[in-house]
Order: structure tokens, then C-alpha cells, then sequence
């Protein structure tokens, strides 16, 4: 078995009364880059916090590289961390900036010091900026700073908080591919916190999704996009359908039946028969002219136009849903339809107490 | 944005500041007039044009031996009002001391209630617990009145911070120590220098503690001019006065080289 480089054991914490994290374990693999993924006030920003020493634990342990830091104060911790706000020195330069970990942490010698925040410099193509100061650059090249301040200390783990929560979207969307690279070249084990499923799943090696203090899922992005274990999950990882069912097995392939008379066909052997929730994602949802052969009767609610997708609220009997459908074939609203969602892309999760 | 104000409201705003721009400076060109008079007396417009009074004023014992003792007061009450003063501030910004709306309101109190109640406390304390008025009792009664304002300039720079600063300087391996000497006093220091600005002006100017708390061998420059206006009024007191506001300028245009005066005002 492999070190992890970084391990929470059981970490809870409590605000006075109010507990925020109820038991978190996780081992980190070195080099590993992980998303820490949830919902507003779940406690991402905490538990990143945590790893960092700037909060303490109440109960259970983090050990960082082999060192149980449990309770060493930030300083004393082999770690480097980007905040959501950035949070350069001011009074110093760019160069400067760069400089501060490794002249407070004392690595090196003074020139060996220079070479490596140039080659970081470099790195982040800040090169040519490295004399300025904090607010005579744009929030993006800011960012890239505060990258290049957290990298050149080579730390242990590298935690980042919403790094890219101020930027647009054009410039978020080309960060992420920077960020990639860095990691890449750096090899550094990293903890990225994001609320936006997106980002977390494009980025990581794997997520790790949080509600309400706790991890309600884990896995590699494939995973968790296409098999959501929870409807927590489901509805979390991007707008996915929800139906409460009956499950029927009639005649060997089972179906879930929505009203009477109106089933969607199911993979063999997925679920046994009684009341179920189903999830499909929104993509999946073929939508078929009302005289098709196949497909449960339908009816479109509401269309709506968004550019490159159109978006379809649909009703089937008392159930609400979703489609995204390509511009390719249109129907209007109040138009009736059939919908065929293909049997593998339909998961069952849990059963429903009925 | 100017288009949207009707035109009263405009002629009104314009007759204002004429009016605040003719109370601020006009006592300061009527101080500068009178300096240069070559007359023997007090008036406004000045007779004729001399800098007898100057000389005046920098031949005469009692105007350089008061300037000597204002300069040294305020030179010292500028040094303890900004290093307790950024102290007061930084735990203040903090939060994290119990009370701390009370003990704002408890160390900006002098910026409100009237120096003769301080003057009068002050010196009432000092003789009970110390004794005979001295030098060092004027320090601390000028000291008291000025570190609110340095808590107060120190407070407005930290509030505009980051507040981020201090905690990622600690995770990039700096302890409190080095993080109160590399991230905070740094980001504190335009705010320190205006309240040091501030600091050593009001001790500079100061009548009424000085009245109460000198003991009678002291002579600080605003009671000289004060005595010197009761007792034989003559041009040196605009002499004196006109040079004090050329020390105060002379001071903002250095802060200003320093460190930009943007910041200052922050
Ligand atoms: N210092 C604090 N004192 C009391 N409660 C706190 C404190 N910090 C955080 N909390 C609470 O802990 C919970 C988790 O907060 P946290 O900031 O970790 O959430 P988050 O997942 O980062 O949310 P967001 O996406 O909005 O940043 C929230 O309910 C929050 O109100
Ligand atoms: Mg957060």
C-alpha cells in the first residue's frame, strides 16, 4: 500500500452547537487531483480549512505526508493553498509575491530561490509581468499569481478554493485547461473546491460530493455522472430527472410504470418489483412524434429556445420532466408526443418507502 | 450626472463651497497678510510689505525655546500615539478579544467629548496618582487625544484590506510573528502615517490640555502666541502663525512624496 499524502480520519466540526462536518474519511493519493464538490454551506470551504490548520478539528485526525498535523498551526504544514479572493500581498511585487513562501519557509539559497520563481513565473506566463504590482494586473493574470505563489513551494498537497469563482466564463474555461497542464507538469497532489459539477468533473481524477457535512458520493467524473447512487447525487450532477415509480417485472424485462398503461422498459434484472425512483439525465430523453410505433404518450409543457439545445419541460400523467433535446426535430408547447428513453440509460435508485 | 441636478440646486451647491472655501482659507490668507505687514500693529489688508516679523519671531527666545518644546512634544506624541494606536487597531480589526464594541467606543471616546472634560480628568489623576505637573504629563494627556485618530486611519486601511492576507501568509509558512511584521504593519502603514500626520498636528496645536497639564517652566508655541495675542498683541503672533501652517504643509506634500496621498486619504 502506497502512503496517501494526505488522510482525513473521521474529521468532524462543530461552529459552538452547530455541526458542519459529521465525519469525513479520505485518503488522498499522491498526485491525485480531487474535487471537492457539494451544494452552498455543505463545507467544502471547511474541510479544505481544515487541511490547511486554519481551523481546528474537532474530532478525528489529518495527516499530511506521513505527519499527523492535526494540530500544527498552518506554518508548520506542508501545504499551499489559492484563495477564492486570491489574496496577494499588496505592498509587493509580483516577483515578490512568488518569493514570500520560499523566503518564509527558507528553501534554498537566495539564487536558488531566484531560478525557481522564474521557471514558476515562466510557467504561468507571468514572466513579463513579474515587476508589477497586485493591482496593476487583471483578475486573471491575479489568479495566475496566486497559482504560481502556491506551486513554488512544491508542497505536499495543494488546496484551492473557488480559484476560478471570479472569473468569467471565458477566461474560467481556460484556466481550467492551465490548471490541468499545471498539474501535469507538477505532479502536485491537489484539493479543489468548487460547487459546479462542470468544472469538478473535468478536472479531477476524482470527486468527492459533499451534502450537509458529509460525503454522499465518491468516484471518478465518469462515475458519478453516469452512475449517481443517490437521488442527492442524481439531482446534484447536472439537472438529472427524478420520478417516483411503480416497478413492474410482468414478462421477464422489467418496466417502470408511471400511470396506468404508460411504462418505460427497463434493463433486465435492474431492480425488483415496488415502488422505486428512477433517474434518467435530460440528454437521454428521446422525444418522438405523437403516431410513433414506440414511447409513452406525452405532453411538451414548455419550450424553450437555447441556442445550440433546446430545452422541453414534459408531462407524462402526473410526472414532470426534462429533455434537451438537438434543434433538429421542434415541437411546440402543448403538443402531444411520445418519449422513449433508452432502457440503459435509466437507473433505479433506492426504494421509495411507500 | 451633472445634466440631472436642476439649476437652484447647482447655484446652491456652487454658493456653498464658495462659502466653506472663504471660511477655510480666508483666516489663512488674513494670517499670511498680516505676517508681511511692515507696520507695528494687527490690521488687514497689511501696510506695506517687510519680513521684519520673521525676523522677529526667529531672533526671539520665547518663539524659538516654545517652538523647541512643541516640535519635541509632538515629535514624541506622534511616536506613542502611532505604535499604540496601530497595536489598538490591529487587536481591534481582529475581533477577537471579548468586548471589542465596547472597547472601540471606550478608545475613540476623545474624539467626542470635549478636550477641557479630558484636561480637566486628566490633570485631576495625574495630581492625585503622580503628582506635580511635568513635561511627561503633557505627553500623555496629548498622547490620549491623538491615538484615536491614529485607531481610527489604521482601522479604515485594514477594513479596505483583504481580509484573506493574514491566513494566507500562514499557510505560505510565515508564523503569527513574521505575519504581523511582512503582512500586516505593511498594510497598516498608510493608515499609521496619516494618524501619525494627524497625531503630531493635533499635539502641535493643542491649547487647552497644554494649558491644564504644562507645568508653569514649560512653554509649548500655541500658548506663547496665545499670551504673547493677551498681553501685547503685535504681528509676530501671524509670524508664528504663518509658519506653523507651512510646517503643516511642508508635512502633507512629504507624506504625499512618500506615499501618495490617495492612500493616505483611503
Ligand atoms: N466561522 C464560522 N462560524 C459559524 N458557522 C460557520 C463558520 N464558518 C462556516 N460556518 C457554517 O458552516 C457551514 C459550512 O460552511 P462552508 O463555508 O464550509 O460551506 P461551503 O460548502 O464552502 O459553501 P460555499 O459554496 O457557499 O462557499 C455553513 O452552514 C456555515 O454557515
Ligand atoms: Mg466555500
Amino acid at each position: 500500500m502506497t502512503m496517501a499524502a494526505v488522510e482525513l480520519n473521521c474529521v468532524t466540526k462543530s461552529f459552538g452547537d452547530v455541526q458542519v462536518i459529521k465525519g469525513v474519511s479520505l485518503a488522498i493519493r499522491k498526485g491525485e487531483f480531487v474535487s471537492l464538490l457539494g451544494p452552498s454551506g455543505c463545507g467544502k470551504t471547511t474541510l479544505l480549512r481544515m487541511i490547511a490548520g486554519l481551523e481546528k478539528v474537532t474530532t478525528g485526525s489529518i495527516i499530511i505526508g506521513g505527519t499527523n498535523s492535526t494540530r500544527l498551526p498552518p506554518e508548520r504544514r506542508d501545504i499551499a493553498m489559492v484563495f477564492q479572493s486570491y489574496a496577494l500581498l499588496p505592498h509587493l511585487t509580483v516577483r515578490e509575491n512568488v518569493m514570500f513562501p520560499l523566503r518564509m519557509r527558507r528553501l534554498g539559497r537566495k539564487d536558488e530561490q531566484q531560478r525557481r520563481v522564474d521557471e514558476v513565473l515562466e510557467m504561468v506566463q507571468l514572466g513579463h509581468l513579474a515587476n508589477r504590482r497586485p493591482r496593476e494586473l487583471s483578475g486573471g493574470q491575479q489568479q495566475r499569481v496566486a497559482v504560481a505563489r502556491a506551486v513554488v513551494s512544491r508542497p505536499q498537497v495543494l488546496l484551492l478554493d473557488e480559484p476560478l469563482s471570479n472569473l468569467d466564463a471565458r477566461l474560467r474555461e481556460s484556466m481550467q485547461e492551465e490548471l490541468i497542464q499545471l498539474h501535469r507538469q507538477t505532479g502536485l497532489t491537489t484539493v479543489f473546491v468548487t460547487h459546479d459539477q462542470e468544472e469538478a468533473l473535468s478536472l479531477s481524477d476524482r470527486v468527492v460530493l459533499l451534502n450537509e457535512g458529509r460525503i454522499e458520493q465518491e468516484g471518478a467524473p465518469t462515475d458519478l455522472y453516469s452512475a449517481p447512487a443517490t437521488p442527492f447525487s442524481a439531482s446534484f450532477m447536472g439537472s438529472s430527472n427524478l420520478l417516483d415509480v411503480q416497478i413492474e417485472a410482468a414478462k421477464g424485462a422489467p418496466c417502470a410504470t408511471l400511470a396506468p398503461g404508460s411504462a418505460l422498459p427497463l434493463e433486465p434484472g435492474c431492480a425488483a418489483a415496488g415502488p422505486a425512483t428512477i433517474t434518467f439525465r435530460q440528454e437521454d430523453v428521446q422525444l418522438l412524434p405523437a403516431d410513433a410505433e414506440e414511447g409513452i404518450l406525452a405532453t411538451v409543457e414548455t419550450r424553450l429556445f437555447l441556442g445550440s439545445r433546446i430545452r422541453y419541460v414534459i408531462t407524462a400523467g402526473a410526472h414532470r420532466f426534462r429533455c434537451l433535446a438537438s434543434p433538429g426535430h421542434s415541437f411546440a408547447a402543448g403538443q402531444a408526443i411520445r418519449v422513449r428513453i433508452p432502457p440503459g440509460r435509466i437507473r433505479v435508485i433506492g426504494r421509495t418507502l411507500a | 450626472m451633472v445634466e440631472a441636478v436642476p439649476t437652484g440646486v447647482r447655484a446652491a451647491a456652487v454658493i456653498f463651497m464658495l462659502l466653506v472655501l472663504a471660511f477655510v482659507l480666508g483666516p489663512l490668507v488674513v494670517v499670511a497678510g498680516v505676517s508681511f505687514t511692515a507696520g507695528d500693529y494687527v490690521t488687514f489688508p497689511p501696510e506695506g510689505l517687510s519680513l521684519r516679523w520673521y525676523r522677529a519671531v526667529l531672533s526671539a527666545d520665547v518663539y524659538t525655546h516654545s517652538a523647541i518644546t512643541s516640535l519635541r512634544l509632538a515629535a514624541l506624541v506622534t511616536l506613542a500615539a502611532t505604535v499604540i494606536g496601530t497595536g489598538v487597531a490591529v487587536a481591534l480589526h481582529r475581533r477577537r478579544i471579548p468586548g471589542t464594541g465596547f472597547l472601540s467606543a471606550l478608545v475613540l471616546s476623545p474624539l467626542v467629548l470635549p478636550t477641557i472634560v479630558f484636561a480637566l480628568g486628566l490633570l485631576m489623576l495625574w495630581s492625585s496618582v503622580v503628582g506635580r505637573t511635568s513635561f511627561y504629563s503633557l505627553w500623555l494627556g496629548h498622547t490620549v487625544i491623538a491615538v484615536p485618530y491614529v485607531i481610527r486611519t489604521t482601522l479604515a486601511v485594514l477594513a479596505t484590506s483583504d481580509p484573506f492576507l493574514e491566513e494566507a501568509a500562514r499557510t505560505m509558512g510565515a508564523g503569527p510573528w513574521r505575519t504581523l511584521f511582512h503582512v500586516t504593519l505593511p498594510q497598516c502603514l498608510p493608515g499609521i502615517a496619516a494618524g501619525g500626520f494627524f497625531a503630531f498636528n493635533i499635539s502641535f496645536d493643542e491649547a487647552i490640555l497644554s494649558l491644564f497639564l504644562r507645568s508653569p517652566d514649560i512653554m509649548t508655541l500655541p500658548i506663547q502666541i496665545y499670551t504673547q495675542l493677551e498681553f501685547s498683541p503685535d504681528p509676530s503672533i501671524a509670524a508664528a502663525s504663518a509658519l506653523m501652517i507651512a510646517l503643516t504643509i511642508f508635512l502633507i506634500v512629504a507624506i504625499d512624496r512618500l506615499l501618495g496621498i490617495q492612500r493616505v486619504a483611503a
